[in-house]
């Protein structure tokens, strides 16, 4: 039984640990085009599913028409972020925008309690159902996740990879000051990659609710470590590090709460990352070339 | 008047905290570990005090040696990576250590009374100020005193050669390294003299309050504890002070009337100051043009 029992947390925690590494994504993008961290991203990934909830409930839709419109509100939040987080401080001092992430993470978190009270809010299910393997079971929400989440991701590598725009973004990253001498335009390299990154958070954000079942201003903290802790375990900038560190965390997080139990297994899951930190401080796909 | 006073206290552990980071940030690194190194401060000092019946300076001075040792130990593996990574790391701590005093139990019966830290429920009882017959005036004056004599150590320190070796580090790592600075020890100094001093806040925060629980030590304190010395400017102990008495004095209580949006318009206005002022409100411009008004006024 408990090989049955070891393997379906497993299983859980490998399907919900792609919205971690969705959430990853967007911190690792973010790094590596900016060298900057974005602490309000998951701040503002929930900010956009609430948002989502408010509009369907206000005009009413579908319920999976919340996904696209949390991701629509994500890319406008990102835009907001980056034009009052980024865009007029110096970029040559890094505590500055950290600082201004931080003010803007607790400004999104109060913005979400005053308009709801600080009362949980039900998030619509989209897909519902047991798929029954026999000894296993597999939640079909969690399917569905996992299935949006690397939709998302193959969109996102397809965006970088194979279009013009994502030809910029990675010169930019690889190396600012020559992707300006060949006219690409850096301010708007780092707006489009904010709000690339906020659509990807709210699309996360929103898989996240319809998972959950509810959306609460108590997701945002937690959230935003184990996106930080994906980050790092996949080693910063590196997108196919932040997927598979994601589903790691996921599976992680889920095989300390069979063993130890629930109030326990974060600790483990922070052990995990100074693992990493001490054997692997690069991260699973360390660069060769060290950066900061 | 006792709400002033309690306010004095507040600030007082407050700006101590800022100290502790104020430190670790002169070399450029930015760590979120100072909530975990209060919480072991505050659990260690408020231990002895109520289980052992130490006296009060000697369990001060315990939980700032404890949180220091953690801080040195914790320095060395975390200091490997630096600048984000750290920043990871550091959070990492915090919340392990908060997690770790969620399931820590160790009670003791006292009279008909159990003491002693009970996981999720926190540390009731530290009645040390209470039961030796301290005013709130006296507790509000020992805290100040004992952050002015941390201050005026810093302050000292700042203008001493270690204070430069800090800067230098802070400013530029390669140039530091090749003047024959040992990156290492400096760093892990740095985090070793921020941790004792959050620790010493700890165990001033514990009692003072009389009940600390995990919830005290979250990531959002240690983003107090950043948030002040950067606000107020790296170039002076006094922006941290001065930080303290803006977020503490003007947005938490002066702010009080707005109700509900005062909350909002905490984290606009930290946008909006890093937004006009990226170093910090006395900036290294600032502190100069007072200097200067100061030194006329001696003429």
């Amino acid at each position: 039984m408990l090989i049955v029992d070891l393997v379906q947390s497993i299983v859980d925690g490998l399907l919900f640990g792609a919205t971690y590494a969705l959430i990853g994504i967007g911190f690792t993008l973010v790094f590596g085009v900016m060298h900057k961290i974005n602490m309000a991203y998951a701040a503002a990934s929930v900010g956009a599913a609430y948002a989502a909830l408010r509009l369907i409930a206000l005009i009413g839709g579908p319920a999976w028409a919340s996904l696209l419109i949390a991701a629509a509100a994500g890319g406008v939040f990102g835009l907001i972020i980056y034009w009052l987080c980024f865009r007029f401080i110096p970029l040559s001092n890094p505590l500055a925008t950290l600082m201004s992430t931080v003010g803007m993470f607790l400004l999104a978190e109060e913005i979400i309690v005053h308009t709801t009270d600080g009362m949980p809010q039900n998030y619509p299910v989209v897909v519902r159902g047991i798929l029954d393997m026999g000894e296993f079971m597999i939640r079909g929400d969690l399917v569905f996740v996992f299935v949006c989440a690397l939709l998302a991701m193959v969109v996102l590598l397809y965006l970088l990879y194979r279009t013009k725009l994502g030809i910029a973004t990675r010169a930019v990253s690889q190396q600012p000051v020559a992707a300006q001498l060949v006219g690409i335009r850096l301010n708007h390299i780092n707006a489009l990659t904010f709000i690339v990154t906020g659509m990807l958070g709210g699309f996360a954000g929103a898989l996240i609710g319809s998972a959950v079942g509810l959306l609460s201003p108590l997701l945002v903290i937690p959230l935003t470590i184990k996106g930080l802790i994906v980050t790092v375990i996949g080693g910063l900038g590196s997108i196919p590090g932040a997927i598979i560190a994601g589903l790691l965390v996921g599976m992680a997080e889920n095989v300390f709460q069979y063993f130890r139990g629930v109030t326990e297994r974060d600790i483990y899951v922070m052990l995990l990352l100074f693992v990493f930190l001490v054997f692997r401080p690069g991260g699973i796909f360390s660069n060769t070339v060290k950066r900061d | 008047m006792d709400f002033y006073l309690g306010l004095l206290q507040v600030m007082g552990v407050h700006t101590q905290l800022g100290l502790s980071a104020y430190v670790v940030l002169q070399t450029g690194q930015v760590s979120l570990a100072q909530a975990g190194f209060m919480a072991i401060g505050a659990y260690i000092a408020a231990m002895l005090t109520v289980l052992s019946g130490w006296p009060l300076i000697a369990a001060l001075i315990a939980g700032a040696l404890v949180a220091g040792l953690t801080a040195c130990l914790v320095g060395f593996p975390a200091l490997r990576v630096h600048g984000l990574m750290l920043v990871v790391a550091t959070i990492a701590f915090t919340e392990i250590v908060r997690l770790f005093f969620f399931n820590f139990d160790y009670q003791i019966a006292r009279g008909s009374l159990r003491v002693g830290p009970l996981g999720g429920e926190g540390f009731r009882q530290i009645r040390y100020f209470p039961e030796n017959g301290w005013t709130t005036l006296h507790v509000a004056i020992f805290i100040w005193t004992v952050v002015a004599l941390v201050m005026a150590a810093l302050w000292w320190m700042d203008r001493s050669r270690a204070g430069a070796v800090l800067r230098a580090v802070g400013e530029d790592e390669i140039a530091a390294q090749s003047c024959g600075i040992n990156l290492t020890a400096v760093k892990v100094s740095a985090m070793t003299a921020g941790g004792a001093i959050a620790g010493l806040a700890g165990g001033l925060y514990a009692h003072y309050t009389t009940h600390i629980e995990q919830s005290n030590f979250t990531i959002l304190l240690a983003t107090f504890a950043i948030a002040y010395p950067i606000l107020g400017g790296l170039s002076s102990v006094f922006g941290t002070v001065a930080a303290v008495i803006f977020i503490q004095g003007f947005l938490v209580e002066g702010l009080r009337f707005l109700g509900d949006w005062r909350n909002l318009l905490f984290g606009a206005l930290i946008v909006l100051v890093m937004n006009i002022r990226p170093s910090g409100l006395l900036d290294a411009r600032t502190m100069a043009t007072l200097r200067r008004l100061f030194s006329r006024k001696e003429h």
